[in-house]
């Protein structure tokens, strides 16, 4: 509760931060747009069907199902890591499927992800491992500093600059990733399992961060197969099954106990 | 004023960011190379120093035929029994001829073990029971061009045993220069792919060990330029690194064989003048290297990360 103030000014920082577009796009009013998407991983037989999924500006959805059921390939078709065999993907109106090479790398700077396995560099302190992103686009040193403090002290992070992730707890590691994910002002956060291997507390303080930064206007897309953060996060869910995506509301989805 | 100077300081500064991130990168890269670097170093290395030894060898024989080439002189050996001062009257009617000179067999003996460093010629002289050598006569031709027509000749002259001359002498260096240069040229192709293989595994061995870093930096935007650039810098260094080793190790040999041959009889000594490189040549020799080497190293590391960028 003391870090209340503190907070909110963070916030207003990186608000003002993700009102600054870092390439001039034209607002459009959906976020993600997925049309007639097919995916088929011909080793494994796993396929993504038709899928059409809109996504506005400032929106927060869950992505569920189960395990194997394409979630993630879904993330990795909206972030190019990942081509659809049909269909388009477009972020902010830009067909993703039709993108390579630096423009591909420009569209990546107006994301955030947040992996499942954290993705740390274990050699990097935290602080290392955050101002990286922005060191990596070339962003000046003053600046990165300035950025740095403020995104690890809106995930909790503020004391733990200095650490290496193995002497942080799967909760402060995730938190780190988010740290990472958020410190470039991405316009859309998309956050694969965030909550998978933390515990219950440590779940609901990601979510907690995850709602507070949808807040500022960022558009955050989680995927998940815990119903119970599905239930308290309040918002849209997809729902993705043997490869078909089924839109419904938070009410829709069955509680289950934590 | 302010309103043009500002973006100006801006590009200056991201300039410089991104020149000090792209050298903190190559130097973490070269860290994480670790005796890898070594090995890249080393066969660039050694290279370049066979280059720059043949390199250097083929301009100093270069100026050593250039040199002899201007001074073209034709040598008559007489039989014991010929009278020199005879010889050289009639050698001396020949329309080609510009000039004879007489060397009597006593004066050339002493010249001989003057530049074998002998101080004790009679006593050599007295051991060899007499002195072995003929007397000479040395013709200077009126033109290059007329010297061979000019050797038959004179071979036929009554009291000539043999006829040399030193355009004879320069075409077997010549050949030989030509031969070296050709065996150089073979042994040089050789350890430059083998320069470019090491480079090319050791930065792919380096970006494997990166592999995590540069599949985070991907998804988060950095452009392949920006990731690859510090391994190219990489190989670059290699590169460089070794050139500045072949030049240091071919300039301390160079000094090492001068200052053995200055404490040789005379003959040798004159071959430590030949040793010495041009002002010209001794500014282009680290020039060459640098440029060769960086060029090799950029080949390797290209090679090395064209495979993984592309992907």
């Amino acid at each position: 509760m003391t870090q209340a103030p503190l907070r909110q000014s963070v916030i207003e920082t990186i608000l003002q931060e993700s009102q600054t577009p870092t390439s001039p796009t034209k607002e459009h009013a959906y976020s993600v747009q997925l049309r007639g998407v097919n995916k088929v991983f011909l080793q494994t037989q796993f396929r993504l069907q038709n899928i059409h999924l809109n996504v506005r500006q400032g929106e927060f959805l869950f992505i569920t199902g189960p395990s194997g059921s394409g979630k993630s390939t879904l993330l990795k078709l909206i972030y190019g890591e990942e081509r659809a065999d049909q269909g388009e993907v477009r972020v902010e109106g830009q067909n993703v499927g039709g993108l390579r090479g630096n423009r591909l790398s420009m569209l990546r700077r107006r994301l955030g992800v947040v992996f499942q396995d954290y993705k740390l560099i274990s050699r990097w302190t935290v602080a290392e491992n955050v101002s990286f992103v922005l060191r990596s686009q070339g962003i000046p040193r003053d600046e990165v500093e300035r950025r740095l403090q403020p995104t690890l002290r809106l995930v909790g992070l503020g004391n733990k600059a200095n650490c290496l992730p193995c002497q942080l707890s799967g909760g402060e590691q995730q938190r780190a990733s988010i740290a990472r994910a958020i410190v470039g002002s991405p316009r859309l956060l998309l956050a694969d399992e965030p909550t998978g291997n933390l515990d219950h507390d440590n779940a609901m303080q990601v979510l907690g961060i995850l709602k507070k930064l949808n807040e500022l206007g960022i558009t955050v897309m989680i995927t998940t197969h815990d119903l119970y953060l599905i239930e308290r996060g309040q918002a849209r869910v997809a729902h993705l099954n043997q490869g078909r995506l089924e839109v419904l509301s938070s009410e829709q989805v069955t509680p289950c106990e934590p | 004023m302010r309103t043009v100077r500002m973006p100006l300081r801006g590009s200056a500064k991201l300039a410089w960011t991104q020149v000090e991130y792209l050298g903190q990168e190559t130097l973490r890269g070269l860290q994480r190379g670790g005796w890898m670097n070594w090995a890249a170093i080393s066969t660039v290395t050694v290279l370049l120093f066979l280059f720059g030894i043949s390199l250097q060898t083929s301009w100093q024989v270069s100026g050593l035929l250039q040199q002899m080439g201007s001074n073209v002189q034709i040598s008559l050996y007489l039989i014991p029994e010929a009278d020199g001062e005879v010889v050289q009257g009639t050698v001396g009617q020949f329309p080609g001829v510009a000039n004879v000179e007489i060397v009597p067999k006593e004066q050339a003996w002493q010249g001989l073990l003057a530049d074998l460093g002998a101080a004790d010629i009679e006593g050599v002289t007295e051991g060899l029971g007499e002195n072995p050598l003929v007397d000479e006569l040395v013709v200077r031709a009126r033109s290059v061009g007329a010297v061979p027509q000019l050797v038959s000749s004179l071979a036929r002259v009554p009291g000539v045993d043999s006829v040399s001359y030193l355009d004879e002498a320069l075409q077997h260096l010549a050949d030989l220069n030509q031969g070296l240069s050709r065996v150089s040229w073979a042994v040089v192709s050789l350890l430059t792919l083998t320069a470019i293989a090491v480079i090319t595994t050791t930065i792919r061995l380096i970006v494997i060990a990166r592999h995590q870093e540069i599949e985070v930096m991907q998804l988060v935007g950095a452009t392949h330029t920006w990731i690859y650039l510090p391994f190219l810098l990489q190989g670059l260094a290699f590169g460089l690194g070794g050139a500045a080793l072949a030049w240091v190790f071919l300039v301390a040999t160079r000094q090492f064989a001068q200052h053995l041959l200055t404490r040789q009889p005379n003959f040798l000594q004159t071959l430590a003048h030949g040793l010495q490189l041009q002002p010209g040549q001794a500014l282009l020799l680290p020039i060459i290297l640098l440029t060769f080497g960086s060029l090799v190293g950029l080949s390797g590391s290209l090679l090395a990360v064209r495979r993984f960028s592309l992907r």
